[in-house]
This record gives structure tokens, sequence and C-alpha cells, in this order.
């Protein structure tokens, strides 16, 4: 197959790969909405079209004028770079223009470059020239730089909407600049013969002087602008071009020694420095700060998996600058860790071939300049990805052929086009190599930074995933709210209490009742979720109670969890309304709780919020003095002490008071050290011992004084009861614990007969305390063991003096629940 | 409907792209192969070497590897019992699609007919180089048949 045939070959594929790569874009939006009814995207065919007649004709003339060139450069370059395009274009539409647009001025300059005489001699002539004329451009941006986002380094020049980085052109002058030089001058025989001269000889000659120099100002502009990836690229340029030169290992230790030591110096001494190496050793300790941008780049690779979400269908935007520095992981969202290998297959493709054309080269200075080019590309495509992948420190530099950046894609075009001119003459015999040694150390120090990436991405997308996935802050989960149905929350008659809208899109969800909001929280793509929106997430997002085959499959077609299961509290909405109504405005707690199943049939928690309004209120929510995001009845913790006589008469009868390790016991068995067991948040505990400092919630409370009217068994909390599974419907949701008999049937009847209201069913206790300035009052109610009814138990706490109210409406309550 | 079209879409897309790095690879892998082929049907001529000897007898030798080297030592690949030859005098080599004679820096000097041999030098059949008292005519090509004559 000749070289022409087998170009165009991989151009179909080329075509094929990128055309369904448009066409998933194009139908993504139909796919996140699972609806036909909805606008497609079409504007990034424009990108694909212009991509197919650019590269169709510069293939076509690339083939013509040199026919006998390597057959894959350019090829695999086209992918790259048609890969790129359409992704940008799917990233933000508005930068795909731009790209499209720099994409033919690139391959402009890549077919004008193509025309350069076949031993580049004018590009040795004018070597000092041209990088001085390199230097001072990039020099010019500490005077007139300019970002074109309007912040950040200043390290573009331009205006009127076409900004050039001068350091991007730079990189190719200083590798020509070197190639021509040491090909000048350094004596042949370090060339043909490597024993003769050790590197001091060479460098006492004051051969290396001029490029250390050359190099050095190149440096100090960087470094000045702060632009320290560029800055390692040329460090790392020019030692590979002086290793291939002399082919002295020493050269690669002193190098690998001072970028340590910078590093080690730059950790202490240099901010921005500190804070990527810090980023980079201890991304978890700062997920929301430093690390912000390694994390969700993580978190992109997790979601793509082994397939990738497909085009369009990812999130990969929430990573910061995606569409340049970080447009591996976009790409690997959204193509997987198969196209992420692909991806890395393809620029080991580009860099083996750069390397066959550099040993093939017919003289010192083509080799050298194919060694260099091949290095620039190598070396940058490697620090980005280890930056991406958290194999390096993150260093801000772009992809070459793929990542957004006009100066980026002529360079790297141009680059590929001269090397494409050394090796478009296979007739010529190549130059004399003393040892082949650098240059394989080289391809294997590229395959081994491949290796470690493809396996690197393999880590996080595969192996790490599922942890990954799950941590609160992949606002993934969010997104997914937007489109898959979240389970309701129903009352035990299945009155909605909170559902989610799915008539619009993107979905909302409506709490109807907001009241109750303490208690059944709230799920908000900003702050979270709270409450029983946060404890039954599981069931609400659907990951439990479903089939896990389901599960997978939802994941693999739309890269979210199937529709939500309906949950059904233990909440009575009439009773809630009427304990609700009768706290009004005042500060407290109330909860009504079924003595005997410990079905919790009212849980009031004041001042409350509308969850409704979190958009708008959520902010000053979390710093308001009267804390209505905290549930008083389960996470609120009150002095309790003067409460607790009945029970302790319960218990011990109306002797003496016992001995503090009975009643540390007896405590424990009522639940007082320990947190209630039931799917809801709730506050800490007590320390194990406390009697007199004592501090429980309403609903440890609530459920110490349970036995008094339910034959001395203490009964254990629910608050969810059911969840409708779409394999068995309504699966019951049983209890965390077994009920308990804490104190003898006798003794929880003789304690709720000497509290009972005469001529009524129930038993009632009270108690006020006061503590740090702040009173409390307490009031406890409950039926009698021998009530024929439902046995019940009610709370009341009051943040404030008043027996009365806490009488009069707890008294009211109890009687509208005895006798509806 | 829309999620298991776009999932074929999706693994067509992947294949397109391996398809792409198959293919490359396979037409390395073939480059490679036929290069090995064509090294391996490129065959080193066999050399003949006609020694006549100081004391006047005549042999001969005939060579199939493109390294031949000459000298006093045995360990040489054509050993000469020559008091003017160096234990590691000359060598014959085969490169760039010919025979090469080269003097190892000789107490003595090698000549290729009759003239000093100073640096590496294409040989033809019929050249005749001498070292010590011992010429040698080389043949390129075919063999001879190493038994010398046929009895009457």
């Amino acid at each position: 197959m000749n070289h022409h045939q087998l170009q165009r070959r991989l151009f179909e594929y080329s075509t094929a790969f990128l055309f369904l790569f448009s066409l998933i874009l194009t139908l993504s939006p139909a796919v996140r909405e699972r609806t036909w009814a909805t606008d497609l995207r079409g504007d990034h065919w424009i990108g694909f079209a212009a991509w197919f007649a650019l590269t169709a004709f510069a293939s076509r003339v690339t083939s013509r004028r040199l026919p006998e060139t390597d057959p894959f450069l350019f090829p695999a370059a086209s992918l790259l770079s048609g890969w790129g395009l359409l992704t940008i274009w799917r990233l933000d539409p508005y930068s795909g223009a731009r790209q499209t647009v720099w994409l033919a001025a690139a391959l402009a300059a890549y077919l004008l470059a193509l025309r350069f005489p076949a031993d580049l001699s004018f590009l040795r002539r004018y070597k000092y020239l041209s990088l001085l004329g390199g230097i001072l451009l990039t020099a010019l941006t500490l005077i007139f730089g300019s970002n074109p986002s309007g912040f950040g380094p200043r390290l573009w020049i331009g205006g009127a909407d076409v900004y050039l980085q001068p350091s991007e052109p730079l990189k190719l002058l200083l590798v020509i600049y070197l190639a021509a030089y040491l090909a000048d001058r350094l004596p042949v025989e370090t060339f043909d013969n490597l024993r003769a001269k050790s590197i001091r000889q060479i460098a006492s000659i004051p051969l290396i002087i001029p490029t250390l120099a050359m190099t050095g100002l190149s440096l100090v502009i960087l470094i000045v602008q702060r632009d320290l990836g560029t800055a390692s690229i040329f460090i790392l340029i020019y030692t590979i071009i002086l290793f291939l030169a002399t082919g002295k290992r020493r050269v690669l230790l002193v190098t690998a020694a001072g970028l340590m030591l910078a590093a080690f110096v730059g950790y202490f001494f240099v901010d921005i420095i500190h804070a990527r190496l810090d980023a980079w050793l201890n991304p978890w300790s700062d997920p929301s700060g430093r690390s912000y941008q390694i994390i969700q780049s993580l978190l992109a690779i997790a979601n793509g998996g082994t397939l990738g979400r497909g085009a369009g269908l990812g999130s990969p935007t929430l990573v910061p600058v995606a569409i340049s520095d970080f447009i591996f992981i976009a790409i690997s969202e959204e193509t997987g860790l198969l196209g992420a290998i692909g991806l890395l297959v393809l620029i080991g493709l580009l860099l083996t071939r750069g390397l066959r054309a550099a040993l093939l080269a017919p003289s010192r200075f083509q080799r050298l300049l194919a060694g260099g080019l091949t290095a620039y590309l190598g070396v940058q495509s490697l620090l980005i990805l280890g930056g991406n992948l958290r194999l390096l420190p993150l260093t801000g530099v772009t992809l070459p052929f793929v990542s957004y950046g006009g100066s980026s894609l002529v360079t790297s075009f141009l680059a590929l086009a001269i090397l494409l001119r050394i090796v478009s003459q296979p007739e010529d015999e190549p130059a004399p190599l003393a040892t082949p040694r650098p240059y394989a150390f080289l391809a294997g120090l590229f395959a081994l930074g491949l290796f470690a990436s493809a396996l690197s991405t393999g880590w996080w997308s595969v192996i790490r995933s599922p942890d990954l996935l799950t941590r609160t802050d992949n606002a993934r989960r969010s997104i997914a709210d937007r489109y898959v149905r979240r389970g309701s929350l129903l009352d035990r008659d299945n009155q909605r209490i909170t559902v989610t809208n799915t008539n619009g899109s993107p979905f909302v969800r409506e709490y109807f009742y907001p009241d109750l909001a303490p208690v059944t929280g709230y799920t908000h793509p900003v702050y979270g979720q709270a409450g029983l929106e946060a404890s039954l997430d599981g069931y609400l997002r659907g990951f439990e109670g479903n089939p896990s085959s389901l599960i997978w499959w939802h994941h693999l077609l739309y890269g979210t969890p199937p529709p939500g299961l309906d949950v059904r509290l233990s909440i009575d909405l009439n009773l809630q309304k009427e304990a609700d109504a009768q706290l009004g405005e005042h500060t407290g707690a109330i909860i009504l709780l079924n003595a005997r199943s410990g079905e919790i049939l009212a849980m009031v928690s004041h001042p409350t919020y509308d969850p409704n309004l979190l958009d708008e209120t959520g902010e000053g929510l979390q710093t308001n003095p009267a804390a209505p995001l905290v549930n008083r009845a389960a996470q609120g913790s009150y002095p309790a002490a003067s409460l607790l006589p009945p029970l302790l008469a319960a218990r011990f009868g109306q002797d003496a008071p016992p001995a503090a390790d009975l009643i540390h016991g007896f405590y424990n068995l009522l639940g007082f050290y320990s947190a209630p067991d039931l799917r809801l948040p709730v506050g800490t505990p007590s320390r194990f011992g406390e009697i007199e400092n004592l501090h429980v919630s309403p609903l440890q409370m609530v459920l110490a004084f349970a036995p008094l009217s339910n034959h001395g068994i203490l009964t254990a909390p629910r608050i969810a009861l059911a969840v409708d599974t779409p394999a068995q419907g309504w699966v019951i949701l049983p209890a965390n614990r077994e009920p308990l008999e804490v104190m003898d049937e006798a003794g929880a009847r003789l304690a709720a007969e000497s509290l009972q209201v005469a001529d009524q069913p129930y038993w009632r206790y009270g108690a006020r305390v006061s503590e740090k300035g702040k009173s409390f009052t307490w009031f406890v109610a409950g039926t009698l063991p021998n009530w024929q009814g439902t046995p019940l138990t009610l709370i009341v706490l009051l943040e404030e003096d008043n027996a009365s109210l806490a009488n009069s409406l707890g008294e009211a309550l109890l009687l509208e629940a005895l006798m509806p | 409907m829309s999620g298991i079209i776009v999932l074929g879409l999706r693994l067509v897309l992947a294949a397109c792209l391996y398809f792409f790095l198959g293919w490359a690879l396979f037409t390395l892998w073939k480059d490679l192969q036929t290069h090995g082929v064509s090294l391996a049907i490129r065959k080193t001529p066999p050399l003949s070497l006609t020694l006549h000897h100081a004391g006047g007898e005549t042999s001969q030798r005939a060579f199939h590897q493109s390294d031949i080297s000459i000298g006093r030592d045995p360990a040489c690949d054509l050993s000469l019992n020559d008091d003017g030859v160096s234990a590691r005098h000359a060598r014959l080599s085969f490169h760039h699609g010919q025979w090469w004679a080269e003097d190892l820096g000789s107490t003595n000097g090698t000549r290729l007919n009759q003239s000093a041999l100073a640096t590496p030098t294409v040989l033809t059949s019929g050249d005749q180089i001498e070292c010590g008292h011992t010429a040698i005519i080389v043949s390129i090509g075919a063999a001879i048949d190493p038994s010398p004559t046929i009895r009457l």
C-alpha cells in the first residue's frame, strides 16, 4: 500500500469518528432530557464541515508536494485537532467558532511551511535573528501584555479580538536556534566518538555558553511573567536537545537535580509554586480551594468510566478551563477510558514517527531539529497530561493540536510541517549517528509517560470511580436531579409533602408543606441536603431499592441514577398541621409519638423556613441567630434533669434516690447517652454518666416517657415507614432495633396513674428549667396504660418560661389526637 | 429510546477510533515485515581468496560471512603463518553493497595491487592484496569448489 492510499484510509476513519462525534453531540439534548421534544444541537456541524474541507485539502496538498513523506504524522495530527475542535465546540460554541478560524490559519501556515527548501538552510542561517525577534515579542508582553479573559497572567499580545501568545512560537524558534547552533559548533567527534570528550570538556570550550545565554534570556522573561509551565518546557527542551547532541546522560541528571532544587526552594519562597505543589501533594485537604481544579478533573474522569458518557452528555464544563488546559479531562469524561487510551496512542504514534524522522534525517542540523520538535510536542503533552491526572504538579500549558488556543495550534502545525519536510526524502542517506542511545532513551521516556497516563486514567475512571462519584462536591448529582425524577416524600395517608415537579425542564423540587422543613429538609444544588432528604437520599435518588441491573443500565445510557423511589413517612399531616398551628410563633419543639409502634405522628420545630425559597434566602438562613435550619425536636439539646423524677419513680419506687450507677444504667437503657437510631439526622447525645447536667433532645425525652403509656416497654422510633419499589411495591422499612422492657409494668402503671388528670384518659407532667440566662419549659403527656385506642405520648418544649402555654397546647393537641 | 440509539453510536465511535489506530499499527507492522524480508534476501556475495604463500605453494579459501579478519593470530578468520604479518593485520568487510579492504595498523602494511592500502578501499574480482610475504587474489561472487582438482 502506498503512502497516498494509507493517508486516505486514515483520513476516512478520522472523518467517520468525527462525524459520529458530531451526531452524538447533536442528539445529546434528547438523551439528557429523555424526550425528542427538545432543541437538538447543530452549530458544531460548522466546525465539522470546516475541519473536513480544510483537512481534505491539506492532506491532498501534502501527498502531492511530499509524496514520500511520513504517512502517519499528518493523519494523527489532523484527527487530534478535529477531536479537539469538536470538543471545544461542545464546551463553548463561541470558542469553537474561534478555534475553527484558527484551524484554518494553522493549516495555511502548515501548507506554507511545506514549501520550505528541503535542507531548511534559511532557518539555520537566521537562527539568532529569529530567536531574538521571538524573545523581543515575548518581552513586549511585559509592557503591552493582556489576557483575553480579562484577568490572570498577561501572556498575550494583541487586541480587537485577535490575541497571540508569543511564548508559543518562541518554543519553535528556540528549538531551531539550538539545533542550528549545536549542529554548527559542536565538534564532530562528539557525534562520532562519544568517549572522546566528557561533558566538562565540552562545557569548558565556551561552546554551550551562547545557548545557555539565549535560553536563559527567554527563561527570565517567562519567569517574570510567572508563566512557569512554559518555563519548565523551555528548560526541558534545552536539556533534551543538548542530550541528543552530546549523548551525555549527565545533562539530564543535572537538569533533574536543578528542577527538583527549584521546586524545593520555590515551595518555601514562591507563593504560586507553593500553591501548585500543595494542591498536587494533598489535594483532598482543600477540595473547594486550591485543589478545586484537580479534584473536579478527577471527578470528571471518574464520571467518564470505561466507555464515557458520550459527547455532550457529561458535565466537563464543571472543570475550570476545560477548553484549554483541561481538555484531556473533557475528552476523558465524554469518551471514557477507551477514548483516553486512544488519544494517548495517537500522541504516541505522533512522537514515535517524529523520533523516526530524527533518526532518518540527512544532516545533523535536521536530525537535531526533528528531535527537538518531537521533544517539544512530547514534553508539552506529557506535562499537561500528568498535571491533569495528578501525576505531576499542574502547569498551565496546552495539549498540542487538541487544546483551545490559536498560537499553540499554529505552532504545533508548523512543527509538524518541518518534521514532514525533514523526512520527505527517504532516498537520502541518513547522517552518521554516533550512538542511538539518546533517541532510544527519549522514546522510552515518552512511552513511559504515556503508559503512566493511561494507567492513571484507568485508576481514576474505573477503580476509584465509585468512591469519587458519591462525594458531595460532585455537582453531577444535583445536575442529575434536574433530569431524573427524585422520589416523593408522602405522609402516612399518602398525602404529598415533598415532590419533584416533572412537568417542566429542568425538574423542580416542590415542598408542599414548608412548615415541616426542619424535619424533611431540602435538596439544593448549592446548599446540599438536610433532614430526611439527606438521610433517605439513597431511596429518593434511586440508588437503594432499585435492582442493580437497572442502576447499571441507567448509568450506561444516561450517566444518571434511575428514577427515585417514593418514601412514606409516619407523619400524619392533619395532626402535624394542628401542632404547627398550636405552637405558632413560639420557639420550641413538639413530638407526638405512637408509644407502641414508635411511629412519629407529628414532629414540630419552630421557627421554620420555606425550602421553596432557598435560592433567595439560603445565605441568610445559615447565619440566622434563631437557627431555623436546626430540627429542634431531634437535634436540639436541652437540660433535662428536672423532668425526670416520674421516670425514676416508675423504675425505683418513691423511696430515697438510688445510687448513681443504677441511675446510669437506667438512663443508658432509656437512650439518654446514645443517639436515637432512626432514618433522620439527630444531635449528639450527652456523655455517659451525666445526671444533673444531662441534656437530651425532645425526641430522646418522648421515647423515654413512652413506656409509661406502653406497659414499661421502650419502643423503637420510626419516621420512614415504607418505600415504593418497582419490583415489590411498598416495602416496609422496619425499625432499627427491637422494643425493650425498661421498667416493670406495675411501676409504669403506678407512675402514669399518679400523674393522671382527673376525668381524663391521660397523664401529664411539666418542668421549668433555666440555664445560662435562658429559660425552657418541658411538658410531657401520654395515654394511660388502660386506654383502648392507640397509645400516644407527646412532648412539648418551649424555649421560654411559659408553663401555661405548654400545658394548654399540649393537652389540646393530645385530645385532638385521641378524639378527632 | 434516544439513549439506546446514542449508546450504539458511542460504541461505533469507539470502534472508529480503534480502526484508525489498528490500521496505523497494522501498516507499521506490515512495513516492518517487508523491511525484514528485503534485508533477509539481501545476501552477502561469497568471497574466495587464492593464497600464494612465500614458499610458493598455493591454497584456496571461500568465505560466506560479511567480515573477515586476516592476521598471524590463529583466532583470525584467515590465519597466515608468515613472519611479515602482524597478529591482526587487515580486514575485509561487506557493507554499502561492496566488499572493502582495510589495514588494521599492521607493522609492515598492506598493499593492494602494488600500492599501499591507506584508507578502506572497495575490492573487485582479481584484485591482489599483499600481507607480509603472502599474496591474496580476490574473487567475488561465484564460489570456487573447495576440492582443488579432479584426479585423472
